[in-house]
């Protein structure tokens, strides 16, 4: 190498110039700089500021007990630990989610390895379809579920319209009604599509050679089953545990809508109710040991699929499987597969969509039917306009498209331009940063970062103003969460593109700009489109990240249902979740038309 | 049409060694030039370095008089403003553009009229017989379609100097041969410098001007392909130029042999290291006719001559023979070394040189 001559200090500086200047002329050098500013106050501040508020004493406490606001004290986390109050805003609610967790991941994961074992590899009927309609509870709102279960088995405890089977004249007891059952079995059907499409994924990629050595060695179906295919299976079933598991740990309105009644709190609800009575240092260590649960949690899911490594078998060569014969079992499998379709697809968005067309539940005749709850003409037992009258659905309405549409535009945005500076500048500490950082939100359950941005944006700080009650608040929340997902797609399909076509316009003379518009832009179209559309669809129905920053005027419809919920109008509730259901699964058509692509690539996140 | 000068460049990937390290060469204008070298010597490093896609860490870069790059200075030129062809080794055509898309995209960038582009279009159509792939995409063409479209489109916009990275690694052998006469006669026609980078040497034998041979990070020797083969400046490049290789042998391995090609020179064993002799210098004759005798082990005719595998006490080499070999498997013959083909290297492995 040229050693620098030191005692001209002339050509230090030139190096420096040349240095800056050479940076300055680098477009992905200048976007990375900026998304570095940027992402860390979004990012890194309301980790901080969570880690802060659960160590300083509240203003209101400040004043009750004397001491100075802001001061460093234990008292937050004594009281969620080993105070009095302990048991029942932490240790009953870590208690009820590990048990509702536990058999919701159980059964969650049973569903999904059957169905994909019986989807991609036997002859059940209808498997063809299936595949696309197993997965549409995923598409559901999280709350779907669960007020249809209550549509259907609500009895007489808590307000509002009777639940059909009630207008039947069966009553329903508690235990059936809310509770640890009914949140399981809601969880596990909201979750099992997830199993599902990992485990079809992992059948489809196992190499078909393997399981043909094993027949020309003699091997029967079943035990090909049992010594080969299962045994492979093993490094996926590990992820789906784990994943499953955190997910039920974060979900909020599951619990909400069905423990609430019996009092049967989980941790998710009880950080919610630690929010609503304002105890933001309570709410700060609540948020703390949530956002642990979930590291470790990821921290064994990359510990287990390390190990599991070598375990892999890539290269199949995209062969299918010869859907292997049930016989005697075709029948019963396929009833069992459309049973759980029914279950956990179709009927809930029957009992939804009957209960807000019928005038008293559980009434068939056919007077009882009608509109009355959408166009508000006639509405039994309630002084509320119809949802087609409704101001309040239709700023919801309005809302949820503003809030989830602008959020997923600046994602994709933000995703592709995170691609482009980690892969053009690979090796630097921008490039690392970008992805470690964007990676960060992956860490906090929605409801534990919801929290910490509700501290960071309560008050004015510096130049940035306090946005809370404000859409862009919102909007911003929602950006920061879906960001992993985002810069993982945009890192991916930069990475696939390649610099090669840009450098091939740049030697022909196309400055950025152009380079951008005529070359990256059209090859990235559908990429783009991609992460466009789904944190669109993760939007629509988010509920946990954004029930406890909402304020009235800012509602969206997801927290809109759940007002109605709280003020006993179920069927207004449903039919917001019905309007939730449709956009969504006309966004996901328009995904399918697009892009071609298979979803499950695209939701596994 | 301006010569190429690099000075002192140097180019860390943050590895333990230099990708470049202190080159400093000149292309003259004009010529093809090939850039020679094992994978991984900094080939594509230096041609990227040229383009301006990579920037050299220090050092100076000049096309004719113009100033590419320089760290004395801090200029820099951005790649948009060189001028140049480029061809990749995946050609890098963008899928989403028609063939006519690609080739006028250049143009486009300088604002030429539509019948401008047209009229390029056209000329570069019959001169690489793309007639009637006007409107298809690269996915609907074949490897040497595409491969001429990317040529096309470099050349659309008359660039000063052609940079090409191994652009025939991808094509089959019979498709190579034709592809190598085409570029040969784009030169001539053209009479643009070429930079052309590839491992085969082979290839840069056959189409250079000039071969630039590369090692691990810095140009060994600079010359015409004969001269390359005939004076190699260094062990590196004996060895690198020429198939089957240059017989290499030094006095642990093969003594009897070193020691008899070194009597035919006049250098003294003290600063000799290594000896080469080229297959081609190795006349077969009968038993203790030649300066020393060896064993047949293999003979391998592949139709114009054979190439004979001997063995010398332990020492295995091969020769080529134009006549039938004296003798058959097993037997043993005489050898006698033509001094044109025989090289002795010090112990820098770099030539001693007969003065
Ligand atoms: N972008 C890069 N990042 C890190 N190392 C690189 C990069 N490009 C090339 N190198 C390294 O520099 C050396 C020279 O590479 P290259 O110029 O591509 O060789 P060649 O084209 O002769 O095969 C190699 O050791 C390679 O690993
Ligand atoms: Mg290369």
């Amino acid at each position: 190498m040229v050693s620098l001559n030191p005692t001209n200090q002339n050509s230090l500086l030139i190096r420096i110039k040349i240095k800056i200047s050479q940076l300055l002329l680098q477009p992905s050098f200048i976007i990375g700089s900026i998304l570095v500013i940027i992402l860390t106050y979004l990012v890194i501040a309301p980790i901080i500021s969570i880690f802060s508020n659960s160590v300083s004493l509240t203003m209101m406490d400040a004043m009750l007990s004397g001491g100075k606001d802001g001061a460093f004290t234990y008292k937050y986390v004594e009281r969620v630990f080993t105070s009095s109050i302990s048991e029942k805003i932490f240790w009953t609610p870590l208690k009820n989610s590990i048990t509702v967790s536990f058999f919701a991941t159980l059964i969650a994961l049973a569903l999904g390895l059957i169905l994909a074992s019986l989807v991609t590899s036997t002859n059940i009927f209808g498997r063809r379809y299936l595949g696309f309609l197993l997965i549409i509870p995923y598409m559901l709102p999280s709350q779907a579920m669960a007020t249809a279960w209550l549509t259907m088995f609500k009895n007489r405890k808590i307000s509002g319209p009777p639940g059909m089977l009630e207008s039947f004249g069966f009553t329903p007891p508690d235990w059936l009604a809310y509770g640890p059952l009914p949140i399981s079995i809601c969880m596990a059907l909201s979750y099992f599509p997830f199993a599902f499409l990992l485990f079809s994924s992992a059948l489809s990629k196992i190499d078909i050679q393997l399981e043909e050595v094993a027949s020309t060695l003699g091997a029967k179906t079943k035990a090909i089953w049992t010594k080969i295919i299962l045994p492979l299976l093993i490094p996926t079933t590990m992820s789906v545990l784990l994943l499953t598991v955190a997910r039920t740990l974060g979900t909020f309105a599951t619990p909400y809508i069905l423990g609430t009644p019996a009092k049967y709190t989980l941790l998710s609800t009880s950080l919610y109710s630690s929010v609503r009575s304002n105890e933001s240092g309570v709410v700060a260590v609540l948020a703390i040991v949530l956002s642990l649960i979930g590291v470790m949690l990821l921290l064994v899911d990359i510990w287990v699929v390390r190990k599991w490594q070598r375990f892999v078998t890539v290269g199949g060569k995209g062969i299918k499987r010869q859907p292997s014969k049930l016989g005697l079992f075709r029948t019963p499998t396929t009833i069992f597969a459309w049973l759980i379709f029914l279950l956990a697809a179709l009927g809930p968005f029957v009992v939804l969509a009957l209960s807000t067309l019928m005038r008293e539940p559980g009434n068939f005749s056919f007077s009882n039917f009608g509109l009355a709850y959408w166009t508000g003409v006639n509405v039994p037992g309630m002084d509320q306009p119809g949802m087609f009258t409704s101001p309040e659905v239709l700023t919801a309405l309005k809302n949820s498209f503003i809030i989830a549409g602008s959020a997923s535009i600046i994602c994709g945005a933000l995703g592709l331009l995170i691609g482009y500076a980690v892969v053009r500048l690979p090796g630097t500490l921008i490039s690392g940063f970008l992805r470690q950082i964007s990676f960060l939100p992956y860490l906090m359950p929605g409801l534990a970062f919801a929290a910490a941005y509700l501290s960071l944006f309560a008050v004015a700080r510096g130049p940035i103003p306090a946005l809370y009650g404000s859409i862009s608040l919102l909007i911003l929340v929602m950006v920061v969460t879906y960001l992993p997902y985002a810069s993982r797609s945009g890192i991916s399909a930069m990475m696939q593109v390649g610099p090669e076509p840009e450098e091939a316009g740049m030697v022909l003379g196309a400055g950025f700009w152009r380079r951008i518009v005529s070359i990256l832009a059209p090859l990235q179209k559908s990429a783009l489109v991609i992460a466009i559309i789904l944190p669109f669809i993760t939007g629509m129905k988010e509920l946990s990240l954004v029930v406890m920053l909402v304020t009235p005027g800012t509602e969206l419809l997801t927290t809109q249902s759940i007002r109605f919920l709280d003020f006993g109008y179920t069927q207004l509730a449903n039919a917001t979740i019905l309007i939730i259901g449709v956009v969504v699964m006309i966004s996901v058509l328009i995904l399918n038309r697009v892009t071609k692509t298979n979803l499950a690539s695209g939701l596994g996140g | 049409m301006s010569e190429i000068k690099l000075n002192s460049l140097v180019k860390n990937f943050g590895g333990n060694s230099l990708a470049v390290d202190n080159l400093s060469v000149t292309f003259p204008s004009g010529e093809f030039v090939c850039l020679l070298g094992p994978s991984g010597c900094g080939k594509t490093t230096t041609l990227r370095m040229i383009a301006g896609l990579e920037r050299p860490d220090s050092g100076e870069i000049f096309c004719g008089d113009q100033t590419y790059f320089s760290s004395n200075t801090g200029e820099y030129l951005k790649t948009e403003k060189r001028n140049l062809g480029l061809m990749f080794q995946s050609y890098a055509l963008w899928p989403h553009m028609t063939v006519f898309q690609n080739i006028v995209f250049g143009l486009d960038m300088k604002n030429e009229s539509s019948s401008e582009k047209d009229k390029r279009f056209e000329e570069l159509e019959k001169l690489f017989q793309l007639k009637n792939l006007k409107n298809r995409y690269p996915s609907e063409l074949s490897g040497g379609q595409q491969q001429r479209v990317a040529l096309a489109r470099m050349l659309a916009v008359n660039p000063n100097l052609l940079l090409l990275d191994e652009p025939l690694s991808n094509l089959d052998s019979n498709l190579r041969l034709e592809m190598r006469a085409e570029l040969k006669r784009l030169h001539q026609t053209l009479g643009c410098t070429i930079v052309f980078v590839t491992h085969d040497q082979m290839e840069a034998m056959t189409l250079a001007t000039s071969i630039a041979v590369m090692n691990k990070g810095i140009i060994e020797q600079l010359a015409k392909p004969m001269e390359i083969y005939k004076n190699p400046k260094s062990l590196f490049v004996a060895k690198f130029v020429g198939s089957p290789q240059m017989n290499i042998v030094d006095f642990n391995d093969g003594e009897q042999l070193a020691s008899s090609l070194l009597n035919k020179t006049k250098f003294d064993k003290n600063n000799v290291k290594t000896l080469g002799i080229r297959p081609e210098s190795i006349k077969l004759t009968s038993k203790d006719n030649g300066d020393i005798n060896g064993t047949i082990e293999t003979i391998q005719p592949t139709g114009a001559d054979w190439i004979v595998g001997l063995n010398i006490s332990g020492k295995s080499i091969f020769a080529i023979s134009s006549d039938q070999p004296p003798g058959n498997e097993n037997d043993i013959i005489g050898l006698s070394f033509k001094l044109d083909g025989l090289h002795t290297f010090d112990r820098n492995d770099l030539k001693l040189e007969a003065d």
